[in-house]
């Protein structure tokens, strides 16, 4: 009797207990997300030192990292140890590349963009729709407790990543990207690290070679966002990939500029290349594909309704074919 | 003389060197030359990479040359190159500990770092390096300027034909 009463107090506290546990899960998965969150903003905001050694299938190389935040901006001077001296400067995102080749020293301007340890976007919004986050274990990585945090795709589109976080400062410290066999694709990790307290700049610029003579490298063309005459459309997109720009790259020699648009799930990117190709070429070259790979690269391009369509970028063979096959020409000859 | 100009634009120099070193400057064909070249280094915030004039021709013929349907890549996958791959992976990554010592506010992190021993798969590393140069640069090149993958700062993708 008295069991028959306490059943319904017994099934109704379950329940509770289930709704709170999973509240509970759905907190403690947005603590996962803040760590993170605190890991993006902390390479960042942070003015730190240290060596750290980038490895992929091809190479491995050590790079010395000064980086200063004084409030507003971003300073940072990454001198990359071995082989040739190249310097890579960063001043809020402005990327000024300083690379060696034979009797000159090239000078290159990049978006800065995913730099480490600035991997992750402020804004992990797009990221949180692609892949799942949850907690591993502790390790120590530069001689500093870490928290890992295990990043997964929720499909076969993108690669999957682990990342080291400092369990103190939230500066990220090691970071790893494997494919889908769990075999690693690019890994980057700080040997040694040390927080700066110094808001002097007299080490953000690049080493003079007095011997050598400095270039910029090939001004490009590059008209942005021409909208005009398009002539093709993305069909579907693979799932959680955006536009992020589109540009005309002019093509040194040639009359038509190429179509550039860059697509990303807010980690990865990939760039889509539009040209026409000549009537010759086209039909020497017609049903013709090609796919490769180099390191975590994967490389596509076919003939497409008398255009040569390319796409190149840092995912997984999918995901550049998927891509590839979601333009469609609209029928005007 | 050319560190003279690199002093100058830092604004490490003497005013009354200044005056002279500004003199000659517009005497001296060679301190003209490296003046420019450094205010470059300076105004170096402008321009990308450019795709070669040939890169469709040779996109186009390595198109003729392939076959319709590339065979998958492990068929073409050398498995002595692998392993030689393998021999060559440290085990340990070790940096000597010359970094000068940095002026530290709240944590010194001298130590050198080893290997985590358990977790994540280790340094196995991925297997497809095969078709190195199936990629023509001119589009590697292209979307590394615009959309770079983090390991490209540090290791480049491109071996720049020049």
């Amino acid at each position: 009797m008295r069991h028959l009463v306490l059943a319904p107090v017994i099934a109704s506290a379950t329940l509770i207990a289930v709704l709170l546990s999973s509240v509970n899960v759905k907190a403690a998965d947005e603590d996962t997300w803040q760590l993170l969150q605190k890991a993006a903003v902390a390479a960042r905001a942070l003015s730190y030192k240290g060596i750290f050694v980038c490895q992929t299938s091809k190479q491995i190389k050590s790079v010395e990292i000064t980086h200063l935040f004084d409030g507003q901006n971003e300073f940072a001077r990454n001198v990359i140890l071995d082989g040739s001296p190249r310097e890579v400067l960063n001043h809020s995102g402005n990327v000024v590349i300083y690379n060696p080749q034979n009797e000159k020293i090239i000078i290159e301007k990049r978006r800065g963009q995913n730099m480490f340890p600035a991997v992750l976007p402020m804004n992990l919004d797009a990221i949180k729709v692609s892949y799942t986050l949850r907690q591993a274990e502790m390790e120590r990585v530069a001689g500093r407790p870490a928290q890992v945090l295990v990043l997964e795709p929720k499909d076969a589109l993108r690669y999957s990543y682990r990342f080291w976080v400092d369990t103190e400062y939230g500066l990220l410290l090691k970071s790893v990207m494997y494919n889908h066999r769990d075999e690693v694709m690019e890994s980057i990790s700080f040997n040694q690290v040390a927080l700066m307290n110094t808001v002097a700049l007299d080490w953000f610029k690049p080493k003079i070679d007095h011997s050598k003579s400095y270039v910029m490298e090939n001004e490009q063309a590059v008209i942005a966002n021409s909208d005009a005459a398009v002539d093709w459309e993305m069909k579907s997109l693979p799932a959680g990939y955006r536009k992020v720009d589109q540009m005309m790259r002019k093509v040194h020699g040639k009359t038509e500029p190429v179509t550039h648009v860059i697509f990303s799930d807010g980690l990865a990117s990939v760039s889509l290349f539009i040209e026409h190709v000549s009537k010759q070429a086209k039909i020497k070259s017609t049903q013709k594909n090609i796919l490769s790979s180099s390191g975590n690269t994967n490389f596509y391009t076919h003939i497409n309704h008398g255009h040569l369509v390319t796409v190149v970028g840092d995912v997984p063979e999918a995901t550049v074919v998927q891509i590839a096959n979601a333009v469609v020409f609209k029928k005007t000859n | 003389m050319s560190e003279q100009i690199s002093a100058l634009m830092d604004d490490e120099i003497a005013v009354e060197d200044a005056n002279r070193l500004i003199g000659s400057l517009h005497s001296s064909k060679q301190a003209t030359e490296a003046w420019g070249e450094y205010h470059l280094i300076g105004d170096a915030m402008r321009g990308n990479a450019m795709l070669s004039k040939d890169f469709k021709q040779n996109l186009m013929q390595k198109l003729d040359m392939e076959p319709t349907v590339l065979a998958p890549k492990a068929a073409q996958y050398n498995s002595q190159k692998l392993a030689d791959l393998k021999d060559k992976l440290p085990v340990k990554w070790s940096i000597a500990a010359s970094f000068a010592a940095v002026m530290v506010v709240g944590w010194m992190a001298l130590q050198q770092q080893v290997q985590p021993e358990s977790g994540a798969p280790e340094m196995e590393m991925a297997q497809t390096e095969v078709m190195d140069q199936a990629i023509p640069n001119e589009y590697l090149s292209a979307h590394q300027a615009s959309a770079p993958s983090t390991s490209s700062y540090y290791i480049q993708p491109v071996n720049y034909a020049e």
